[in-house]
């Protein structure tokens, strides 16, 4: 087989419809794809040929609308918050759930964006009061609490966002990717065990 | 009619929900706004909830298609299983809102609520069924500790009759309510109403 076939079907059920997927085409989809592959496939290890693969993609409207909501999160059109401090507030959220894996990707993004080390370090540890920026710090810490306790983040978390210069379409986007990233990190979690009660038959 | 509960803060009466920031009034809504709002909620235009959330319209796109896509799908776990699971995570996280809303599902979709009088009083020892009791285990391990779900829960659901694609489906009502309880609980707040059913 050759790699363009292989990507093909590695990539094509997410996006396009595997009717589409022909010797002739298979090598532009493959390198299409290849630019943004399915995250939570990348995370958990899922290839074609595992049955935890053929039952999530049996699901095809949920495996493509997650991959586009984590795409319209992190698009650097999408104005307000910064994309740095959209993976900043991602990896808090994996770090805190805890996430391993996931933490990792967000951190690894950060790092190939060339973010501040500082920041990412002292975010990968939770140190928010090593982060002197004002507005970075009261995104982090809503964070924090969206994260840990969420029914503890009453009106006063919200409202202290305002307060550190969000707009409210800022504040939409914070809380949809806090919330986001909530469900990828299950997500992956649930898929990685089904994975491994599948290798261990 | 279904009978009212009320229990520990949790009820299945209907509520309605505000939000504490300013949300999208529809005479200055965009075309792109007006038309997601349309496909997310048959009510959406007269909710503070999707007024709100409109602020970034394809974010919501998106996030409508998938919420969905995983409690509507045909095929997999029943309906009411799902709706089983959205309401532990809601009584987990304490979405009194998304609980209210879940617990009336289950009701219209299973034609009794016993099992959700037991999540409201103790979610930890809730389930009228051995099955009933699997689903509920692995819904609150995922919300509470994701990092632990292991091999052997996946296993539990099987022992008790799950699929693959049910357990699947379960994975991803349990998930969507991480997503959705974050939006209900933290940007605003549920109304109650005084009228009696």
């Amino acid at each position: 087989m050759d790699p363009g076939n292989a990507g093909c079907l590695i990539y094509s059920r997410d996006t396009f419809n595997s009717n589409s997927c022909s010797p002739s085409n298979c090598t532009l989809i493959f390198m299409t794809n290849t630019l943004m592959p399915n995250t939570i496939d990348h995370l958990v290890g899922l290839t074609p040929g595992l049955s935890t693969y053929d039952v999530r993609h049996q699901r095809d409207k949920v495996v493509a609308a997650t991959q586009k909501s984590e795409e319209g999160l992190f698009d650097p059109n999408l104005p307000g918050l910064t994309v740095n401090e959209r993976l900043l507030v991602a990896l808090l959220a994996c770090v805190l759930t805890p996430s391993a894996v996931c933490a990792a990707e967000y951190r690894r993004r950060l790092e190939e964006g060339g973010a501040d080390a500082s920041l990412v370090e002292h975010v990968s540890n939770a140190a928010l009061s090593k982060i002197d920026n004002v507005r970075l710090q009261a995104i982090l810490k809503f964070t924090h609490t969206l994260i840990t306790d969420p029914v503890k983040a009453d009106q006063a978390a919200l409202q202290s966002l305002p307060k550190a210069g969000l707009s409210t379409p800022e504040v939409v986007t914070l809380a949809q990717l806090i919330a986001f990233v909530s469900y990828q990190v299950r997500v992956v979690a649930g898929l990685t065990a089904m994975k491994q009660l599948e290798q261990q038959a | 009619m279904s009978d009212l509960i009320e229990i520990n803060g949790f009820t299945n009466a209907t509520l309605g929900w505000k939000a504490w920031l300013d949300v999208v009034k529809l005479d200055s809504a965009t075309p792109e706004q007006i038309a997601v709002l349309e496909e997310s909620h048959p009510k959406a235009k007269v909710s503070d909830y999707y007024l709100f959330l409109v602020h970034q319209p394809e974010v919501l796109k998106q996030r409508s298609i998938a919420f969905n896509a995983i409690m509507y799908a045909p095929g997999g776990m029943p309906r009411a299983e799902r709706e089983l699971g959205a309401t532990v995570v809601s009584r987990i996280n304490g979405c009194v809102y998304c609980a209210s809303v879940h617990a009336q599902r289950f009701e219209q979709l299973a034609k009794r609520n016993d099992a959700i009088t037991e999540v409201f009083n103790n979610p930890y020892t809730a389930g009228t069924s051995a099955r009933e009791r699997a689903i509920v285990d692995f819904s609150i391990a995922l919300t509470n500790q994701p990092n632990e779900i292991s091999p052997a829960r996946i296993q539990a659901l099987k022992d008790v009759g799950l699929t693959e694609i049910e357990i699947l489906d379960l994975i991803h009502s349990v998930a969507i309510f991480a997503w959705a309880n974050r939006l209900m609980l933290n940007l605003g707040e549920p109304v109650f109403t005084q009228t009696a059913a």
